[in-house]
């Protein structure tokens, strides 16, 4: 579903992304972890069509970004750490407006689904300013959700949640991937990324250092055997 | 308290001068600062005026400064905003807010880091106005001046104070502002009914003159029960008024009574509603904190409201670019105060009805006409500077946009689409009222029909002007995004004045280039429709239309290269995010 190749970003003379390949099957949820300016940004902002790589390419569900960034968006939804809203929609207006950009003919009868499923059918009709920090986060992942996306991908998505919004999140992520949606969520919480991923890519400086399941990763450093994934972490970038 | 409001002040002041100074390092800076040299140097030390300048001593000049006050704080009182001027930033919420002190000593704080920004002001307004010497009397002005403006900003903070008290009470801006009103009604009957004896007097004074007709007026301020109420507005100008240095020290006394009440009156305000200004101070951290980080809180500092009704449904499926189109317009509509429209329909009411008095029939309907006239062609020629729901506003959103699946055109055509739209609405309203008002009166060598004929050209031409102008504003933001203020914040610095005068010229010469093969195909279609046999004014009509087609082809253009602009760029790269 997303296949990267070769994803090389350089702004100047700083190497921020370098030879990245790597691909996500439907159904799959792969980790994204680093540590701070190790390019995982840059990675989901190319993913997503905000950063023009430099080199590479990158395919949403087998169309290729840089050639059909249209039909590659619509297979897709990214879900930034800060929610980003429009200051003068109401929750309704924007699932109505995100519906007319992504093409979604039935979004009239999705929408008070979706809002009933996020608990937000009271504050349709709100302003963003009118919503807690929880809700505008909800209101970000129902326009993500409502064009039903193939990829999705997701950038610290726990920021800023209390806990019973963080199960939620989380619940929410591994349903969608169930639905056969592939996911990329890029975390430092380790512990998020251990629960809820099917396997994980270690960046660093912009390459990437390991790719897998846990136990593959763990399984081709004999050194790291029995440790905890913060260590394995810890191990892999030389922090 | 005093020594660290001093620290901060000055090392915030020395810290933003050095990160200025090492910003010129990059060209477009440097070329920034220089041109903004050049404007001070043109505008200031190029315009250097004998004397004290234009200001106006005597009764006369106090008049006129006590009026100007007067409206000021009418205005303030009937339309201000309930944020104070002594709202606090996030970091001084954290760090005062939690320090072992007490609010009084929190608010002296906040008053004196106000006061730089006070006197630099006054001291700009005086040399921008007196030609850049800075002789004794003028020295004079500049204190004077920071004396009204310290007990101005404080008076605003008293009445944002009040104001939020009452919205937090459930009393509604339209009760507010009758209460306001009943008050300001009063008194003006009480100083009418003071007047009226006086009133000839002054009307023959200004049959001499305006300037014995101030005189007059001055006299009659200081006189009896009137002089009593203007006193603390006349205490508070009479230094800046001050001839010399002696006089001004000498009128020292009852203006700092007057700043000293306004202190007082704060301080107690402030106690009184705690809350209300904890409140305040923390709503406008969550404001600065939410612009920070790239999202766009509210522009009123009222509590919502709630949404305003939606303007238009919009379908599941159609253009995209409609569908921006139509967020811009919800957010002109759901933005927008009422308080201009309504200043500007006073405003042209009082202006028809004055002229109207005692002038021949008809007088009152033709100013009122010529003023909806003035008002259409500012919307187009100023509008597209005061709406900036586009790309203006929407740029702080960028990584957002490009997630979208939309084409570059798309986007750029959609977002100059909703504030086109807006005042295309408002330059037709104008234009037909105007038309509808010039029905009722006779217009020798204007007949009705040729009034048409000009409607229908300034209609037709009108959009084609607004997408020109709005699509130069939003280039610039788009190609130049460094150099253009995206959302309501505004940098500061020599450098950037330089820069905003580079980016107007640039705007000037590309519209100049817009209107030029424009122009040219509207005097050809008006030649023709001469041969043609049309009559006078009616040529005007295919020529707005020849414009109209040659600034939309010309748009086209720039929206298809916009789009391919914006399909390029990287938010990270541009704006450093």
């Amino acid at each position: 579903m997303i296949e990267v190749r070769g994803l090389t970003k350089l702004y100047g003379s700083l190497v921020a992304v370098e030879d990245l390949s790597f691909s996500v099957a439907p159904g799959e949820v792969l980790g994204l972890v680093g540590p701070n300016g190790a390019g995982k940004t840059t990675t989901l902002r190319s993913l997503v069509g905000i950063v023009r790589p430099t080199r590479g390419t990158i395919s949403i569900g087998g169309r290729d970004l840089d050639r059909d960034p249209v039909g590659a968006k619509r297979q897709l939804a990214f879900m930034p750490d800060e929610p980003r809203l429009f200051e003068y929609l109401t929750v309704e207006e924007h699932l109505r407006f995100t519906g007319r950009l992504y093409g979604v003919r039935d979004s009239d009868g999705r929408i008070p689904a979706l809002l009933r499923e996020l608990e937000l059918a009271e504050k349709a009709g709100a302003l963003p300013d009118e919503l807690s920090r929880g809700m505008k986060q909800k209101l970000a992942i129902a326009c993500g959700l409502l064009h039903e996306p193939k990829a999705l991908l997701f950038d610290e998505p726990l920021t800023g949640l209390d806990p019973a919004g963080m199960r939620r999140m989380k619940q929410t992520i591994v349903e969608r991937a169930r639905q056969g949606a592939a996911v990329i969520l890029s975390s430092h919480l380790l512990h998020l990324v251990e629960e809820v991923c099917t396997r994980v890519l270690v960046i660093h400086r912009g390459r990437l250092v390991a790719i897998g399941t846990i136990a593959e990763i763990v399984g081709s450093r004999p050194d790291l055997q029995g440790r905890s994934l913060e260590e394995v972490f810890l191990a892999l970038t030389g922090t | 308290m005093i020594s660290a409001a001093l620290y901060l002040s000055r090392r915030s002041l020395a810290n933003a001068t050095r990160r200025r100074l090492a910003r010129l390092r990059q060209p477009k800076y440097l070329i920034g600062f220089a041109v903004g040299l050049l404007y001070y140097y043109l505008i200031i030390a190029r315009r250097r005026a004998p004397g004290g300048g234009a200001w106006l001593p005597g009764s006369g000049g106090e008049a006129l400064a006590i009026l100007g006050l007067t409206t000021i704080l009418v205005i303030n009182w009937l339309f201000g905003s309930s944020r104070s001027p002594f709202a606090f930033t996030p970091a001084e919420t954290h760090y005062l807010f939690t320090a072992p002190l007490t609010r009084r000593q929190v608010l002296d704080f906040k008053l004196l880091r106000s006061q730089l920004p006070l006197f630099l002001s006054s001291l700009l307004s005086v040399l921008l106005f007196s030609g850049g010497h800075l002789t004794t009397t003028r020295i004079v002005r500049v204190l004077g001046l920071w004396l009204v403006f310290s007990a101005l900003q404080m008076h605003y903070g008293v009445a944002a104070l009040v104001r939020q008290s009452l919205e937090e009470h459930g009393v509604t801006a339209v009760r507010r502002r009758l209460g306001v009103i009943t008050v300001l009604t009063g008194v003006a009957v009480a100083v009418a009914l003071i007047l009226r004896r006086q009133l000839p007097e002054v009307q023959a004074a200004f049959a001499a003159g305006p300037a014995a007709g101030l005189d007059a007026l001055g006299a009659i301020l200081h006189r009896g029960v009137l002089g009593v109420i203007v006193w603390p507005l006349s205490a508070l100008v009479r230094p800046l008024l001050a001839p010399d240095l002696a006089t001004f020290a000498a009128r020292l006394p009852a203006a700092f009574l007057v700043v000293g009440l306004h202190y007082v009156w704060l301080v107690r305000s402030s106690l009184a509603f705690e809350e209300v200004a904890v409140e305040s101070a923390e709503r406008m951290a969550r404001r600065i904190a939410a612009w920070r980080s790239g999202r766009r809180p509210p522009p009123s500092e009222r509590r919502s409201k709630g949404a305003r009704r939606s303007l238009g449904h919009l379908a599941p499926v159609g253009s995209p670019a409609r569908a921006i189109a139509w967020k811009n317009v919800q957010a002109e509509w759901r933005g927008s105060g009422v308080r201009l429209p309504v200043i500007i329909v006073l405003g042209v009411a009082a202006v028809a009805w004055v002229a109207s008095l005692g002038a021949a029939a008809g007088t009152g309907i033709q100013v009122l006409a010529t003023l909806l006239l003035v008002f259409a062609g500012m919307a187009v020629v100023f509008g597209p500077y005061i709406l900036r729901n586009d790309l203006r506003a929407d740029l702080l959103l960028w990584d957002l946009l490009k997630s979208y699946p939309l084409r570059g055109a798309d986007l750029v055509a959609g977002e100059v689409l909703g504030p086109v739209a807006v005042l295309t609405g408002v330059a037709w309203g104008c234009l037909l009222a105007a038309f509808a008002a010039s029905l009722a009166i006779d217009l020798p060598g204007f007949p009705v029909l040729d009034r048409l004929a000009a409607l229908l050209a300034t209609a037709i031409a009108a959009p084609a002007f607004l997408v020109v102008i709005t699509l130069i504003q939003n280039a610039a933001a788009l190609v130049f995004p460094a150099w253009v203020t995206l959302g309501p914040g505004r940098a500061a610095g020599v450098e950037m004045i330089g820069q905003r005068m580079l980016t107007m010229i640039g705007s000037l010469l590309l519209m100049l280039l817009a209107f030029l093969p424009a122009a040219v195909v509207a005097a050809v279609a008006v030649a023709i429709a001469g041969v043609a046999g049309v009559d006078g004014v009616w040529r005007a009509v295919p020529g707005a239309i020849g414009l109209t087609v040659t600034l939309g082809f010309e748009g086209m253009l720039a929206v298809a290269w916009l789009g391919r602009v914006f399909e390029r760029s990287d938010p990270a790269a541009e704006l450093g995010s």
